[in-house]
């Protein structure tokens, strides 16, 4: 099994998770503040907070597959 | 240390690439634990897997269904909760309530379904066969042909070319946007696909590094297996996430394919 390009890959996996991080962070963050405005939403803010990190997750694991492909 | 053609790298890199493809029933050939049964050489992991999660979905249902009384008591009990928490959760909620009604049943299976898939890849002598992106595959191709079969159906032909063209566009932008429209709607079943299988094989593989570094640095390294540990509690919580995932974003990409775009 070759290791063809396999730093790369690792600094590409990594730069992935950067952004999943960023998405993720930022997501929560206004989540957080709006549960905390008004508490009485709070099932749906979740139920929203969490469908949307499934997609920003969803998007960084593109990039993670790919690097994924560099290991055979 | 070996010195000569296979590296230590290489070695590790074979190590993990091996249980990897293994627990992610990338293809291996199935046979019994400890018996090794020439004739059972041509069935492969992802197939028995497959057939594994079949029997104990149909077998959870049939059970819970034999046993429908008044008033539900053990695995009736838990199953009633599961399903009106799907009903109400995911498909009402999202294909509004007649269509929703109809297709509850749809969506319990479906998370069920890759619930036990999801959980096999766990389980010491079995594999997990959504780490297969064919398999993951098989469900987004699922989810395309019923979104698409259903609009047809509920909406007509003009109608399901009709979500392809958002509401208020002036019709200078037509040519672009419903190329683009075209294109979300596949994009969103590749993302189903590859979400999944991606969260799958991430975390066998996360494990399996983990422990070469036991291969690396020698006994040493052996506190590793703690993190391996809690990783391990982790992919549980991920199985159940990601099974939930694939489900309510299924129920919603219906939903916006069925919704007429006023």
């Amino acid at each position: 099994m070759e290791l063809s390009h396999l730093p790369l890959a690792a600094i590409g996996a990594g730069l992935a998770v950067i952004g999943a991080g960023l998405g993720i962070g930022l997501l929560w963050a206004n989540g957080l503040q709006s549960m905390a405005r008004q508490p009485e939403l709070l099932p749906k803010i979740q139920v929203s907070m969490f469908i949307g990190a499934a997609l920003v997750e969803g998007v960084a694991l593109f990039a993670l597959v790919i690097c994924f492909m560099q290991m055979k | 240390m070996l010195e000569s053609a296979p590296t230590k790298q290489e070695l590790i890199q074979e190590f993990i690439h091996e249980h990897v493809l293994t627990h992610s029933a990338n293809g291996h050939t199935w046979n019994l634990p400890f018996l090794h049964v020439p004739a059972l050489n041509c069935l492969r992991y992802d197939w028995v897997m497959l057939g594994l999660a079949v029997v104990v979905t149909v077998l959870v249902a049939s059970l819970a269904a034999r046993r429908h009384r008044p008033v539900p008591t053990g695995i009736a009990n838990v199953f009633e909760a599961y399903v009106v928490f799907i009903r109400d959760g995911i498909a009402i909620a999202n294909l509004g309530e007649e269509e929703g009604r109809r297709m509850t049943s749809y969506f319990c299976s479906l998370f069920l379904f890759i619930l036990t898939l999801n959980t096999l890849g766990l389980v010491p002598f079995c594999s997990g066969a959504t780490g297969n992106v064919g398999v993951t595959c098989g469900f987004a191709a699922m989810f395309l042909i019923l979104a698409i079969v259903l609009a047809v159906w509920r909406r007509g032909v003009i109608g399901f070319l009709s979500s392809f063209v958002p509401h208020g566009a002036p019709a200078l932008l037509l040519p672009i946007l419903v190329p683009i429209e075209v294109i979300s709607l596949l994009s969103r079943a590749f993302a189903l696909m590859i979400r999944l299988f991606a969260n799958m094989l991430a975390g066998h593989i996360i494990l399996f590094a983990f422990l070469g570094l036991i291969v690396t640095f020698g006994l040493a390294a052996l506190p590793v297996i703690a993190v391996v540990v809690a990783l391990y509690f982790f992919e549980v919580f991920v199985v159940v996430f990601q099974a939930y995932i694939f489900t309510l974003l299924s129920a919603i990409f219906i939903g916006l394919m069925l919704k007429p775009e006023h």
